[in-house]
């Protein structure tokens, strides 16, 4: 069978998000990009809602929540003329005034969040893409 | 400028082949080769009278009054773009310095070739690339090579940052050639382009090699982990 490249896109409504933090959700589900009239991309924010979660946690399921892109499989242009692109959409939650939820992050982040001022969550990080 | 290309045009008009008869181009042969050792600008003596007609001896005269070195060029230029067309015959004959005409042949670089407008593209991204390889040369980077990548990032300010990984591709693009590297950090495969000739990139540097039998590996994206894991 023949596979064409799939060209990736942006992450909107109805987007599945992994959360690689400890806040207690596994899955989230895009309900709204905050920023951007086709999606979100990688550094944005967005309102999910949760579809998995841990029995004991932060969040349960079916709260809705806000998190950040930290991965996604669109590629985003850097200012020098470089792109990143990850294997997989994931998200950390965060609550309204943009801090985490959680206390741990888990895998690599691009350093575009620095300049979306989500310092906290790259301090969190174990490795910086 | 006005008042040098006067006596010029003066002095072309009568160059026309048609209006040149045969005798005078064995004039300014013979003149020619007489003044050849000699650079035309301090010359007007020795041309003295014998060898010029009258109608000539006044302008020819003036034009040396008027002229320096490169005054003689930019008129040498502009008569030479002028009598490309009409009268190279008269013209080629001669040889050497010593006059206007002559003069124009010698100073007259080689006939340059046009740059045609679909060129130019590729003529400016071959400069860029080797203004960029004069600053740092960039090693030979193909598709399979594992390569280390340090990149100063404007945002870390730090140290530079270090990217490792397999090139999964290289697109060519003049100075815009790119390479992709592929590598899974902490169990999530990341790939990125980096531009080669981008001034961010402080150092190159092969590492491995690994025999790929393609020139695109994107196969690798469906295949386990562990080949795209490089310590």
């Amino acid at each position: 069978m023949i596979q064409i490249e799939q060209q990736r896109s942006f992450i909107q409504m109805r987007t599945v998000l992994k959360v690689v933090d400890n806040s207690g959700a596994k899955k989230v589900m895009c309900i709204q990009a905050l920023k951007g009239k086709k999606g979100a991309r990688l550094g944005d924010t967005i309102v999910a809602s949760v579809k998995e979660a841990y029995p004991n946690g932060k969040v349960k399921k079916g709260k809705v929540v806000y998190g950040v892109v930290v991965r996604a499989a669109m590629q985003r242009g850097r200012c020098d003329g470089s792109e990143v692109k990850f294997d997989d959409n994931a998200v950390v939650l965060v609550d309204k005034q943009g801090q985490p939820i959680g206390t741990r992050v888990f895998g690599p982040v691009p350093h575009e969040l620095r300049k979306k001022k989500h310092v906290k969550i790259l301090s969190l990080a174990g490795h910086i893409a | 400028m006005g008042s040098k290309v006067l006596p010029q045009a003066l002095i072309t008009i009568p160059r026309n082949p048609n209006q040149c008869p045969i005798k005078r181009l064995g004039f300014y042969s013979v003149i020619s080769r007489r003044s050849s050792p000699m650079k035309s600008a301090g010359v007007s003596t020795s041309f003295g009278g014998s060898n010029f007609g009258p109608l000539f001896a006044k302008r020819d005269f003036a034009v040396r009054a008027e002229s320096n070195a490169e005054g003689e060029a930019v008129e040498a230029e502009e008569n030479a773009e002028e009598n490309v067309g009409e009268g190279s015959e008269v013209v080629a004959g001669t040889e050497g310095e010593g006059e206007a005409v002559s003069e124009s042949e010698e100073a007259k670089p080689p006939r340059k070739p046009r740059v045609k407008l679909g060129d130019i593209m590729g003529i400016l991204n071959k400069r860029a690339v080797e203004a960029s390889e004069n600053e740092r040369p960039i090693p030979d980077i193909r598709t399979g090579d594992i390569v280390e990548i340090k990149l100063e990032v404007p945002e870390n300010r730090r140290r530079l940052s270090v990217y490792k990984g397999i090139v999964i591709s290289r697109q060519n693009a003049g100075i815009h050639t790119t390479i992709r590297i592929r590598r899974i950090i902490a169990g999530i495969g990341v790939e990125i382009v980096f531009p080669l000739y981008s001034p961010n990139i402080k150092e190159i540097k092969v590492v491995n090699h690994r025999k790929v039998r393609r020139a695109r590996l994107y196969y690798l994206r469906d295949k386990l982990p562990r080949l795209s894991t490089f310590k």
